[in-house]
């Protein structure tokens, strides 16, 4: 599919993600970050483990690193440099905070797995024409850790390893980020000694959009007007502390609905194309 | 005008000791077709690197002296630059891959070099066309196997139209017949178009004599540069391992002439008296350490095994082969159980150790000492035990010295010991290799072939995943062979690898004998016969 529909999707959903405060805003991108990476197909297992798990990691430490809200859920034992009062506000704003990391972490996967790889180089070819190591990890990193991982998590097994247990995982990241950096390099080189960053490039005739990619691309910009408005007229604003707002005003549940029929409707889309 | 000229040469990489050409002084007519040859490290890849101006652009390091490439020196002209007067193609296909699908890799370079934009589309297509490529112009390239990705890379690169091409050992990667087809389409753009081909390969049995000219590279320096009989003769005494295996043969057998082809050792030698053909029985007589049987594996939109049964019995080295694709590697990872079948069985007598074909699948630790030690932790073995397990191995290896080093520090040969010894000193019952040979120059072969042997000896069952014919003749007890996901011929040696059409080591099409020793012993037997006579 063409990069930029699935690029303004990403942003819109990821501009929600970073700056809106309403968790029904934050669910309604969310929402709509897992229908665009359910529509991408093939094995997603990596992506959704990585969001999710960064997620609940935000959720659960919350309360114990902040030290706000008014409404004690529970009291702990004192233990030195954590703060052991647990707050309903905590838990809903590591909540919040976790609805964001999962949101922006799978619309950057969407991303990844449905946009052109090839259209995407070209497009960070005219950005960065002299960076032939910055284009091949752009195009290259994501798929070749999937790629390695698999070979890493192969070795680890035939040599006594359960993979599940998170200290056996923990040791393949050093070795698949160095392998992945390692690919790269010979990417970089590869794209070098065929003329890469030379001055006056061309660019092969390209297909044209479909109707289809037309619409998603529509769509996907009335999803990010929509988000700026939104952002912009106060109608996503929401106060964790020290005491929680209504999330159910008026404007942010019109924000919401519309982001979330927008969000899905295209990714709906994205899926009827492929 | 010369294609290519190196003059007084050296080069040393960024914080290396020793340095990677050592005084290089070499002239490449236009029109030539040269071999590069030499064993891993000894400069092979740094001069190819050089001529394409990534030395010292791309990897730094201290270049002295001028390598001049189509007229333009490298030290003042960048990569991209020389792009325009030569093409590079790397061992690696994946590695060097850009595109996702075949025809925009075909355009990539084309681009780069600002050609009109509807002439790039063409001439891509007229690349892909030339390289008998033009099936795959739709294709992703992930979805390719090593040998299109390969053809793919070469057209990517003569679609540049470039007068010289330089060749990083590019059948590295593949099975015999693919490697058949690239170096013949190599062989034909020299002839008939009169490329300058230059081209690094450790197999040298099918080019070694049809090329101009043989350079053999030492530690950086110029070892030999000749036409290939004269290299054959100077090679014989100081690195036969670089030989076709029909001159290493006669070489060790102290024959004063070499053939440089199967054609002329046969013209040479005439019928040996090779012993008759004995059918190995099949191995499901002998003791299995793993069974695998009626294996059906779907993967994607793709059966990579169907109905595939195979047997490896204990002491035994098994060469497992078949053309790219056929089910190999899917095959050695449901053996050691790394990967779950739809229908079938395996059943395993013990443990397995699966060795991946990129040998930085096993290099997770901080020091070569304790990447051996690993899999021992995990599998509970106590302190005192671990660390003379450790010992044993590293002293197996040759890896004493390199113990508390970093793996990823090391040269592709330590590497790859490492990776083997990380499985080995588990001690399993069946140790599968996968492609143990990819990049691994004719000595590493050997000493290598001396470490899988002397692990069956001790009761391993060892399954070497291969396309090297040569390397699987001097090793296997049996050669079982798959295509299309299905386990085709489970035979002795002498079956597949002297008579099997697609098979056949070199010696054996020469010869009809297995290996490079028996071929030596049979051409004494027969030289001594006829100064008897």
């Amino acid at each position: 599919m063409k990069p930029l529909p699935i690029a303004l999707l990403a942003a819109a959903i990821s501009l929600v993600a970073v700056v809106a405060q309403n968790p029904l805003c934050l669910a309604a991108a969310l929402a709509g970050a897992i229908a665009l990476l359910a529509a991408s197909g093939g094995s997603r297992r990596l992506y959704v483990l990585f969001a999710a798990g960064s997620a609940v990691t935000v959720f659960v430490l919350n309360p114990f690193v902040g030290a706000q809200g008014l409404t004690v859920l529970w009291q702990g034992p004192p233990i030195p440099v954590l703060d052991t009062q647990v707050t309903v506000e905590e838990l809903a704003f590591g909540a919040a905070a976790g609805m964001r990391i999962a949101a922006a972490a799978l619309a950057v996967a969407a991303f990844v797995r449905l946009a052109d790889s090839d259209l995407v180089l070209r497009a960070v070819a005219r950005v960065a024409p002299r960076s032939a190591m910055i284009t091949a990890l752009s195009a290259q990193l994501l798929p070749a850790l999937e790629r390695d991982a698999a070979g890493l998590v192969h070795s680890v097994r035939t040599r006594g390893a359960e993979i599940r247990r998170p200290r056996a995982a923990a040791t393949l990241l050093p070795a698949l980020l160095g392998m992945s950096l390692e690919r790269s390099l010979s990417v970089a080189e590869a794209m070098e000694a065929r003329g890469y960053g030379q001055p006056g490039r061309s660019r092969a005739p390209e297909r044209r959009a479909t109707a289809m990619e037309w619409l998603v691309t529509g769509t996907a910009t009335a999803a990010l007007a929509v988000a700026v408005i939104a952002i912009g007229l106060g109608a996503t604003d929401f106060r964790y502390y020290d005491t929680l707002d209504d999330p159910f005003g008026r404007a942010a549940e019109l924000a919401a609905a519309t982001l979330l029929v927008l969000l899905t409707t295209a990714a709906g889309m994205v899926r009827w194309t492929r | 005008m010369d294609a290519l000229s190196f003059e007084g040469v050296r080069h040393r990489y960024p914080g290396a000791a020793q340095p990677s050409l050592a005084g290089i002084d070499l002239r490449i007519a236009a029109g030539e077709l040269v071999l590069l040859v030499g064993d891993s490290g000894s400069g092979k890849s740094t001069l190819l690197r050089a001529a394409a101006g990534l030395v010292p652009h791309f990897h730094g390091g201290e270049l002295h002296g001028r390598v001049t490439t189509g007229g333009l020196d490298t030290r003042s002209h960048r990569p991209g630059e020389i792009a325009t007067v030569a093409g590079l193609v790397f061992q690696d296909p994946e590695a060097q891959l850009v595109m996702r699908t075949a025809r925009r890799e075909a355009a990539f370079g084309l681009e780069n070099l600002g050609w009109p934009a509807d002439d790039v589309a063409a001439r891509a297509q007229e690349a892909l066309m030339v390289t008998g490529a033009a099936r795959l112009a739709g294709r992703a390239t992930d979805r390719m196997s090593g040998g299109e990705q390969q053809r793919l890379a070469i057209a990517s690169v003569l679609a540049m139209g470039q007068r010289l091409l330089l060749l990083d050992e590019p059948t590295s990667q593949l099975d015999p017949v693919a490697a058949e087809e690239l170096l013949g389409l190599v062989v034909r753009l020299n002839h008939d178009r009169g490329i300058t081909v230059v081209i690094a390969e450790h197999r040298t049995g099918r080019l070694f004599g049809d090329v101009d000219r043989v350079i053999a590279l030492d530690a950086g320096v110029l070892l030999v540069d000749d036409t290939p009989q004269r290299a054959a003769n100077a090679l014989a005494g100081r690195r036969p391992w670089l030989l076709p295996p029909v001159a290493q043969a006669h070489a060790r057998a102290g024959s004063s002439e070499l053939p440089l082809s199967v054609r002329e050792a046969r013209r040479l030698t005439g019928d040996l008296d090779v012993p008759p053909l004995i059918a190995v029985p099949p191995s499901a007589a002998a003791t299995p350490a793993a069974e695998i049987r009626r294996a059906h594996k779907r993967l994607g939109d793709v059966d990579a095994l169907c109905d595939a049964s195979a047997s490896f019995a204990a002491g035994e080295v098994t060469a497992l082969m078949g053309e790219n694709g056929a089910g190999k590697t899917t095959l050695a990872l449901a053996a050691c159980g790394l990967l779950e079948l739809d229908r079938g069985r395996v059943d395993r007598d013990g443990g397995a150790g699966y060795v991946s074909q990129n040998p930085a699948h096993h290099l997770l630790h901080e020091s070569v000492a304790d990447e051996l030690e690993y899999g021992l932790r995990n599998l509970g073995v106590d302190s005192a035990e671990r660390s003379a397990r450790v010992a044993v191995e590293l002293d197996r290896f040759g890896l004493v010295t390199v113990a508390k080093q970093h793996p990823r520090d090391l040269s592709s040969g330590e590497r790859q010991r490492v990776a083997i010894a990380s499985v080995t000193v588990m001690r399993p019952r069946l140790l599968v290799l996968d492609e143990p040979t990819r990049g691994v120059d004719g000595r590493q072969k050997l000493a290598l072939a001396g470490l899988v042997r002397e692990l069956a000896d001790a009761g391993t069952a060892a399954v070497v995943v291969t396309h090297d014919m040569d390397f699987a003749a001097e090793l296997a007890d049996r050669v079982t062979t798959m295509a299309d996901g299905r386990v085709i011929r489970d035979r002795g040696p002498r079956e597949l690898l002297a008579t099997s059409m697609f098979f056949a080591s070199q010696v054996g099409l020469a010869f009809g004998c297995v290996s490079v020793s028996e071929a030596v012993t049979l051409i004494s037997a027969r030289t001594q016969a006829v100064s008897r006579v």
